[in-house]
């Protein structure tokens, strides 16, 4: 490319009301620096249109130019249109983009400058800011277990390279493994997830970490040191034979994670009977040995000497690897927030995961659909003796696409609601079934399909969103508005389901901390580039796959998982890695773009 | 019948108020939330449709605005902080200024140069006429007390020129409100096409129209009851003033100091107290923006309660000065009071916020009268 003589930049800053964060007056008094710019304009300098810029390119003698600012995408046609008109090529207007150098919270200045110095000297930005590179520890970490997070260590694991796969829980499956069907092919979840968590507990190049966490990251690309925290099970993994004896025996009850709440497990547990590793292990917080000194009842029935060692202590190990897989997966939005719908104070109101476990032939209640009842101890829990409900309604959107909580769409509910209209279909003939949406969101491969599969079923799907729910008679009461028919919508059912949206992670506001790797306005984790490069970070080597980067559906968590795995394996591969984007100072770009018109000029000359 | 769409109607709106109706998705909420929407006569959501789409006739057809009291509901609760309450006190704006043949109403309300311009012209005149007319009348002040020791106040103030006046000036608000009222009523039972109302249904739900002025109903329905108490308070506080002073001045501005629980003492007091308590109440929700129908003030809303205080407190100093024999004191607060008084009166209730006292309860006769329409006679059905 040819260094532009003469340059003008039309810096694009209409002041999108409070959403301009950059300092244009520092960028303009550094773009004056080069003596090959010519004239510098602002979007309030004059009117913008057709007209006004034919005449200042034909005044000025433009015959290159830059618009640099927020989207200046939005005003590109113009520029063309006037170049055009004034007999200049429009393929001289070059675009600085900055909103794709937007670091989460702020725009680096240094970044944007260093933008603006490569287009004026006629270089694009990608070709100067090459980071340097590292080489590579071959062996990756992977933080979280779930769908992304295992099919992310298999693609690596397949390359016969080493992965820790570092899970929180006691076991890997993330939320996947507490489905029944999934969408769009109803396809049971189980049956498609089992055989790729075996997998990964038997593959050699896997180390897998349950129950640990990560506690501090240091270094950098291509040589990262992790200190991990071990949880103690309590139970040795090697030795333990899964029989069940101790759980019989153990006296100690708390509500069960796995299944959201809705059931009981005892202290001494599996989290559910596919768990991998399919062992058995403590919590300390309800096991009573540990509260009080007494019981030992597991121990005294365990046909395995010293497997289950009640006084093993949490301990600390620290690995090397040369890249890390963010798959921490998602949280789902606390229903409890929105008072109005009565979750937590209306036991037959539940949470779209909790209706999961009641679908589910593995859950409470054998995959049969029963209220929530009380136990005798007073906990609310689904058990099969309780009745079956006879009228269902599905509110959508809950905590979604609303400003008082989340602004985005959570992407997967509406597509859930609609499974769980067919699955309820499926296992209760007869039942009514009613959908509230706002709008029905069913993009993707075979979705409006599946959609259109649903019309076609006993459903009464409604738009309009519900306002409230109440008690009245022991029963629930919902009261929204009917959109096209604009009426008031009134009706009573017996169970209340709410598609409850998803939210980054609890972690990963100190994960984010740890890893340098920022977060964007939502609370996810932030890519690169939302198009291009939507599974690398700003940190060499530190990758996204899964929920944990947005809301998305298992699919694309389990193509973002290969794409993050291909990443690591490329610079496996290649044997170097590069460092940090963000790393790469003002001063180098500048020498750097020096030294490549230097070159460019003697080739010239040549 | 065609229907016109005037997409310029959202900017228009937006003068008389402040919200991002655009941002509605119509999910229905504010609607099912509201505890005033009923049947037949929905909204907010329905009159955000209506907005967003232009359709001018539609909304200046409709009673929906004067049926929501502003309890916030509908605001606090939507996804998409569209803000429906405050396009419904936006609506009540528009539709004021749009019942209002003169056009001032508009003016008010989108300038404040003009509110605030005419509101200081009206006072000046009033001065004038204290300092320069009366004198200039032959009519000259004594600052000789009463053998009670008040100040002889209809020396200074003469009661037949001021009740002269106060009549003319209830006669001229009264018409202006009265040819509103019937502007509103031919937009939204006359001119609405199809249907017609007969005579015996004007007669018969004539009631609710005394009713919801008495009473206001509708207000006690929003989930706060405090402020259906204050604002009731304020309204029979206003009322009770507004027939004392403009019917009876003769009996009530009294150069006689009467006993404290006389009726016109008793009244007046409840009158003050009344107003004095729904300020209180209205201003410091204002300030603290707590409720969310205190989350936007509109000038008019401001200038309306600064004037209504300085009336009321006016009112009280000039008690207090005529009954304990200050005279200079009593007669520069006689002017002040009369001018805040006067503009607060010709513009307020026939062109800006007090007209609502009026529209309110007319809006749920007109509402009634709607649900009891029947289909016009058309010439195809009288040759069947
Ligand atoms: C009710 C419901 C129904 C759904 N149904 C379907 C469906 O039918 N079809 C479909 O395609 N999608 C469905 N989805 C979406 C689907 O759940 C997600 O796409 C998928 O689970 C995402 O997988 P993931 O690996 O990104 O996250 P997750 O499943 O959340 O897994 C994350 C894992 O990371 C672990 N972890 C978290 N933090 C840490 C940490 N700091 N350290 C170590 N480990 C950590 C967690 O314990 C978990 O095991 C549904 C979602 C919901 C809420
Ligand atoms: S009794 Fe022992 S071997 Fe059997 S499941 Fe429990 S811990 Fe494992
Ligand atoms: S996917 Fe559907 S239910 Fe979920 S937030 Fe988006 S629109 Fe609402
Ligand atoms: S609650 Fe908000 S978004 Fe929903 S219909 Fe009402 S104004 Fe529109
Ligand atoms: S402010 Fe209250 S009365 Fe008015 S529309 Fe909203 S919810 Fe209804």
């Amino acid at each position: 490319m040819r260094s532009p003589s003469k340059t003008c930049i039309f810096f694009y800053n209409p002041q999108f009301s409070d959403f301009d964060p950059i300092d244009y007056a520092e960028l303009i008094r550094y773009a004056m620096t080069f003596p090959n710019v010519s004239r510098i304009w602002k979007y309030h300098d004059f009117i913008w249109n057709e007209q006004n810029l034919t005449d200042k390119i034909e005044a000025n003698g433009i015959d290159h130019l830059i618009v640099a600012g927020l989207l200046p995408g939005t005003v590109k046609t113009l520029f063309s249109k006037a170049m055009a008109i004034a007999g200049k090529d429009p393929a001289n207007v070059i675009l600085a983009s900055f909103n794709d150098y937007y670091t989460g919270t702020t725009f680096d200045m240094d970044r944007l400058k260093s933008v603006l110095a490569c287009l004026i000297a006629g270089l694009s930005y990608e070709t100067v800011a090459i980071p340097d590179e590292n080489p590579v520890n071959p062996a990756t970490l992977v933080i979280g277990g779930g769908i992304a997070g295992i099919q992310a260590s298999l693609e690596i694991a397949y390359s016969n390279n080493h992965v820790y796969l570092v899970e929180k829980t006691g076991t890997i499956g993330g939320k996947m493994a507490t489905f029944d069907k999934t969408f769009p092919t109803l396809d049971c979840a189980a049956c498609i997830l089992t055989p790729k968590m075996v997998e990964v507990n038997q593959n050699p190049f896997i180390n897998l970490m349950t129950y640990c966490e990560v506690q501090e990251v240091s270094g950098e690309a291509g040589n990262y040191s992790v200190r991990i925290l071990m949880r103690a099970r309590k139970v040795n993994v090697k030795t333990c034979i899964g029989c069940g004896t101790c759980t019989e025996k153990c006296p100690a009850q708390a509500p069960s994670e796995f299944d959201y709440g809705t059931s009981m497990r005892k202290a001494i547990y599996m989290p559910f009977p596919q768990a991998v590793p399919n062992k058995y292990m403590i919590d300390a917080e309800s096991c009573i040995y540990l509260k009080t000194g007494k019981c030992r009842a597991c121990v005294k029935v365990c046909p395995v000497p010293d497997c289950i060692n009640l006084d093993e202590q949490d301990h600390e190990v620290t690995i090397n690897v040369g890249n890390i897989i963010v798959a921490t997966g998602f949280k789902p939005f606390d229903a409890k927030k929105m008072d109005q719908f009565g979750y937590g104070r209306l036991p037959n109101v539940l949470t779209s995961l909790e209706f999961e476990r009641l679908l589910n032939a593995s859950g409470p209640t054998g995959g049969n659909i029963h209220l929530r009842s009380q136990d005798k101890k007073g906990n609310w829990i689904f058990t099969e003796e309780a009745e079956k409900p006879e009228k269902v309604a599905i509110i959508h959107c809950v905590g979604s696409r609303d400003k008082n909580h989340n602004k985005y769409c959570s992407r997967v509910c509406c597509m859930y609601s609609l499974k769980f209209s067919h699955l309820i279909l499926e296992k209760l003939p007869g039942a009514e079934i009613h959908e509230y949406f706002i709008d029905m969101r069913s993009f993707g491969k075979g979705y409006e399909e599946f959609y259109e599969r649903i019309l076609e079923e006993d459903v009464s799907i409604v738009r309009g969103k519900t306002a409230k729910v109440e008690e009245r008679n022991g029963k629930l009461f919902l009261r929204g508005e009917d959109i096209l028919k604009g009426e008031i919508l009134e009706n009573t059912v017996d169970m209340v389901i709410l598609s409850i949206g998803l939210e980054a992670a609890e972690e990963t506001r100190d994960l984010s901390r740890m890893l340098g790797i920022p977060r964007s306005e939502d609370g996810f984790f932030e890519e690169v580039h939302y198009n291009l490069d939507p599974t690398a970070t700003s940190r060499g080597g530190i990758y996204l796959a899964g929920t944990c980067q947005g809301p998305k559906d298992i699919p694309d968590s389990v193509a973002q998982g290969s794409a993050a795995a291909a990443r690591a394996i490329q610079s496996i591969l290649k044997g170097k890695i590069y460092k940090d984007l963000i790393s790469i100072p003002l001063e180098t770009i500048e020498k750097r773009i020096n030294k490549l018109t230097l070159v460019q000029l003697e080739e010239k000359h040549l | 019948m065609s229907v016109r769409v005037h997409p310029e109607l959202r900017n228009q709106l937006m003068q008389f108020g402040i919200g991002d109706w655009n941002a509605c998705y119509h999910c229905g909420t504010c609607t099912a939330m509201c505890p005033l929407s009923e049947e037949g006569f929905l909204f907010p959501r329905k009159k955000i449709r209506l907005m967003q789409m232009g359709l001018k006739n539609e909304i200046e057809s409709s009673v929906e605005p004067w049926l929501c009291y502003y309890c916030g509901d509908c605001t606090s609760t939507c996804p998409r902080d569209a803000n429906p309450g405050e396009l419904m006190m936006s609506l009540r704006r528009y539709l004021t200024s749009i019942y209002d043949w003169t056009g001032l109403s508009k003016k008010f309300y989108t300038s404040e140069v003009w509110e605030i311009g005419s509101i200081l012209l009206i006072a000046v005149l009033v001065v004038i006429a204290f300092l320069i007319g009366l004198p200039a009348m032959g009519y000259s002040f004594t600052t000789e007390l009463t053998s009670q020791g008040g100040v002889k106040i209809n020396s200074f103030a003469p009661i037949h020129i001021i009740e002269a006046f106060d009549w003319a000036m209830a006669i001229v608000v009264g018409g202006l409100l009265i040819s509103n009222i019937l502007r509103m009523y031919y937009k939204i039972i006359w001119k609405h096409g199809h249907t017609k109302v007969t005579f015996w249904v004007h007669v018969r739900e004539f009631w609710r129209l005394v009713f919801n002025f008495s009473v206001q109903p509708k207000f006690g329905k929003c989930d706060d009851k405090r402020y259906w108490f204050s604002h009731w308070f304020l309204m029979s506080g206003y009322t009770i003033m507004f027939i004392v002073v403009v019917v009876f001045l003769p009996w009530f501005q009294t150069e006689k100091i009467l006993p404290p629980w006389h009726l016109q003492r008793a009244l007046g007091y409840y009158a003050t107290f009344g107003l004095l308590f729904g300020l209180l109440v209205a201003i410091t929700g204002r300030m603290r923006r707590k409720d969310v129908k205190f989350y936007f003030s509109h000038v008019s809303d401001w200038l309306f309660l600064v004037m209504l205080t300085l009336t009321v407190i006016t009112g009280i100093l000039i008690h207090i000065f005529r009954i304990y024999g200050m005279p200079y004191a009593t007669y520069i607060f006689y002017i002040i009071h009369m001018a805040v008084l006067v503009p607060m009166i010709l513009i307020e209730v026939p062109f800006s916020k007090w007209s609502h006292l009026a529209y309110r309860p007319f809006a749920v006769y007109f509402q009634h009268l709607k649900t009891h329409a029947v289909p016009r006679k058309t010439k195809i059905n009288s040759i069947n």
